[in-house]
């Protein structure tokens, strides 16, 4: 059962309205004429230096509100134009009838005091029409750019049509659950289009830090004999990380374990040379302090205690969006959770 | 660029296999001891520590890192630690992150307080860095910088070679040097100072720094011309009329007055900033982004500058100081009347040049150059302006405003790119005016861009030579610059005078003026 998370936002970031348009019943030529409309006549609009196009798909008008907080946090940093689409079928008394209702918004945001423009197009999507959503994202698609599509709180499945438009789509495992089904389908979508997890994305800083233990040739060499790796955390993370490093470190399942805790935390004990290493990196407290240490036998132990950030929706979804390519120490690392699962 | 992990460090220094956990994209720094010569200066304060404070909070620093400080000031371990989180602070950095990367590798700073020229010195250094070794799992790797004054540069050498510190320990570790600009003040002394070095260092071991090369956008000049099918077949002498590098500050000398009776306009900013960013507007494409690939290259491109003759500076140079006048709103005073300047200085602080370049993509193209205090804004930019097309079939008057297209590599501060070209003026009469397409870096990405120094500390630890200066760069740099110091000590070319918040002396004006041109307005 998919859960939803509360979304938090970063501070405040100043965005003035440009121009607003708002239609029920319209068609989708409509609504492109209108957001033309706003840019020809406002001079501000003029400076659009997008780099993609994003596309939401909500169940609720108050869930769209909600996500484009975040994506209005994202297009201060990722100019952007987005498509809410909203899948609206309660209250609808005629569900034969398709009815599209839109609201335009053409917004700037100061980047270095420079006026940028940011597009929000919500659509609100009533009878057939919400079956066939990639009909309407096609004529917003921004010309020769790059478009991600966010399911905030499902996996579509591999046959979606949505998927078709789609460079790239970003899901998070932690909303929509770790059920080896779900996961499965997933996988198989990673294989078809780019994806990305924000919670892969979550994880980041740990990944980091941990990998960062290894550097050099004192350390290295211990990542060639791993007796135990064990990994504790909310079902999920801890899937997810060890899955990740099974998969770099090629590990059998035998030395992996896992276990419940409030916040993620790692243990590696390993051996080179006949000295043993313990390498941890882990989380306290609520503070969000990671502590990672390195501990050899007869050898140099140290300490390095490091904050991480706010896991900002917006901030996790703009790393995430920098790269579209396929990511497959991800896909890797979701195979071996997937495994770990089963 | 060597942005390959896996890729071999410029000195050869193995780092056995590559780390399997690493993320490919991120580069983190492998265990090394950083040692800081000039622990108590302003640049350790204001650049490196800085640097350094935002590579850990990128996590690019592993646990096994440290930092030792030396100068002559007398401080301790504590005091220095205090004191370089108090600077860091106060210029802006710390903050609540900040706190727990200070917490966990101040326990691995030192300092070591001691003259140069005392052997003293580097033995508690080359004991402390044992002791680090030890303790803190540095693995024998050593980053040394010089971050002294250009003075003192051979004794640290020579300090360094006499004690054993310049090479590796073993084949798995690697010794690496910084050197700061000026890398010499004229020819021979640049000569001089490699000689030092290399009786010391291999020149693989040497990184030596122009922060410039550091700034993104200058990378990005090699994006723009190597990463895009589009530019490089204009990118010639078929295609481009000239070119115009400015490089202006509005600044004046501020409190570096005594400094700058030493170096002027011409070894402060020509000699090593321009010809850098000429080199990488001039060079022929590598056959390799790695670091000799890009270096060979850019050798060439120095190599293929016209070396002026004392008695030619006359007519291809003009050299300027700024007089009282008025910048951004606020009146400035002269250069003479600067803090620590002497009132009747020659020293330059404006700086035009014609340049030829003699191969066969440049041959004909002048490159003008620019670049002074006090000018009426602070713009780094280079403009390749194409030549006029072969014939316009409208009326005059239809494109008196019109001006040649242009392309602009904006290096600082609105880091981009302008295209100008012709376009119809709206309405019933077809008249044809200029424009500008804009493209700003900064609205296009959302990566945050490094500060310069945390670049190229970065790789500097990874062994990325890249973006360093090689021995041969900064001979040829000099090659093209010294004769015009010859002149200007014989006081063959007279001082220009240009009024603060102006873009230079009406001498400027008639050098470009006389091939019938005219400096772009930034």
């Amino acid at each position: 059962m998919a859960k939803t998370l509360t979304i938090s936002v970063p501070p405040s970031v100043e965005f003035d309205t440009i121009g607003s348009w708002q239609s029920d019943n319209v068609t989708a030529t409509e609504v492109e004429r209108a957001l033309s409309e706003l840019r020809r006549n406002e001079e501000r609009a003029a400076t659009r230096t997008s780099v993609l196009t994003l596309v939401i798909v909500v169940g609720t008008t108050d869930e769209a509100a909600e996500h484009m907080d975040v994506v209005r946090h994202l297009g201060a940093r990722h100019p952007s134009r987005t498509l809410v689409l909203v899948l609206n079928g309660e209250g609808d008394e005629d569900q034969s009838e398709s009815r599209l209702d839109a609201h335009v918004t053409v917004c700037g945001v100061d980047r270095g005091g420079r006026q940028v423009a940011v597009e929000e197009v919500v659509i609100e999507c009533h009878g057939p029409a919400r079956f066939h959503l990639d009909s309407l994202v096609l004529p917003f698609t921004l010309p020769d750019l790059p478009v991600a599509v966010w399911l905030p709180t499902s996996i579509p499945s591999r046959g979606d049509p949505l998927l078709e438009t789609a460079d790239r789509v970003v899901i998070d495992t932690r909303v929509v659950g770790y059920q080896p089904d779900a996961l499965s389908r997933l996988y198989s979508i990673s294989r078809k289009v780019a994806v990305t997890d924000l919670s892969w994305w979550r994880l980041k800083p740990w990944r980091n830090l941990f990998a960062g233990l290894f550097e050099g040739h004192l350390y290295r060499p211990f990542l060639g004999d791993v007796h135990h790796l064990e990994v504790t955390g909310h079902a999920g993370p801890r899937h997810l990380f060890a899955g990740w490093v099974m998969s770099r470190l090629d590990l059998p399942r035998s030395v992996v374990h896992l276990g419940d805790a409030e916040h993620l935390s790692v243990k590696l004990v390993a051996s080179h040379e006949g000295r043993r290493g313990r390498f941890e990196v882990e989380r306290k407290g609520d503070e969000r302090v990671i502590d990672a240490s390195v501990e050899i036998d007869d050898g140099p132990s140290f300490q390095q205690k490091v904050q991480i950030g706010e896991a900002w929706p917006s901030r996790s979804l703009a790393d995430a969006l920098g790269h579209m390519g396929h990511n497959q120490t991800y896909e890797a690392a979701l195979e071996a959770a997937l495994g770990l699962l089963r | 660029m060597s942005f390959d992990q896996t890729a071999a460090a410029a000195d050869g220094s193995k780092s056995d296999d590559a780390n399997p956990l690493a993320d490919p994209e991120e580069r983190p720094a492998p265990p090394a001891v950083f040692v800081i010569f000039g622990a108590s200066g302003d640049l350790t304060s204001r650049k490196l520590m800085p640097a350094i404070e935002r590579l850990a909070l990128r996590r690019l620093l592993p646990p096994g890192f440290a930092v030792v400080g030396v100068a002559r000031t007398e401080m301790n371990d504590d005091d220095f630690r205090e004191r370089m989180k108090e600077l860091v602070e106060k210029g802006g950095g710390g903050g609540p992150e900040a706190k727990h990367v200070w917490e966990s590798f101040v326990g691995g700073f030192r300092y070591v307080a001691g003259d140069y020229d005392s052997p003293d010195t580097f033995d508690r250094l080359k004991q402390v860095l044992d002791e680090l070794d030890r303790e803190r799992g540095t693995a024998e790797n050593r980053l040394f910088y010089l971050a002294t004054p250009p003075s003192t540069f051979p004794t640290v050498i020579k300090g360094l070679n006499q004690h054993g510190l310049s090479k590796p320990s073993s084949e798995h570790a690697f010794t690496r040097i910084v050197i700061e600009k000026p890398y010499g003040h004229d020819l021979q002394s640049a000569l001089e100072l490699d000689r030092v070095v290399h009786d010391a260092f291999d020149e693989n071991q040497v990184y030596r720094i122009d922060h410039y090369l550091g700034k993104e956008t200058v990378q990005n000049v090699l994006a723009l011309r190597f990463a895009n099918a589009i530019f490089e077949p204009v990118w010639n002498r078929r295609y481009v009329d000239h070119m115009q590098i400015t490089v202006a500050e509005s600044l004046g000398v501020e409190h570096r007055g005594s400094f700058y009776e030493q170096a002027g306009a011409l070894r402060d900013i020509v000699q090593n900033h321009v010809m850098q960013v000429l080199a990488m507007t001039l060079m022929e494409p590598p056959v390799t982004f790695d670091a000799d690939g890009i270096r060979d290259e850019k050798v060439k491109a120095l190599k293929a500058v016209e070396i002026v003759t004392p008695d030619k500076v006359k007519t291809q140079m003009v050299r300027a100081q700024y007089t009282r006048g008025w910048v951004g709103g606020e009146e400035v005073i002269g250069y003479r009347e600067e803090e620590g300047v002497n009132p009747h200085s020659t020293t330059e602080t404006y700086v035009a040049r014609k340049l030829k370049v003699d191969n066969w993509r440049w041959a004909g193209v002048p490159v003008y150059v620019r670049t002074g205090k006090r000018l009426p804004k602070r713009v780094t930019e280079v403009a390749l302006q194409f030549h006029k097309v072969p014939h316009l079939p409208f009326h005059l008057k239809q494109v008196e405003d019109l001006e040649p297209d242009a392309l602009v590599l904006r290096i600082q501060p609105d880091e981009g790119i302008t295209l100008r070209f012709g376009a119809k003026v709206p309405g019933q009469a077809f008249r044809v005016r200029s424009v500008s397409m804009d493209f700003f870096y900064g609205a296009a990405f959302l990566e945050e861009t490094p500060d310069a120094y945390e670049r190229l500390l970065l790789d500097a630890l990874i062994g990325d030579a890249t973006l360093f200066i090689r021995s041969d760069e900064v001979r040829q740099a000099w090659c093209i610059v010294d004769p015009v110091l010859q002149a200007w000590e014989n006081d063959d070319v007279p001082v220009a005078k240009y009024e603060a918040g102006t873009w230079g002396p009406p001498e400027a004006d008639e050098l470009i003026e006389a091939d019938g041109r005219h400096w772009r307005r930034p």
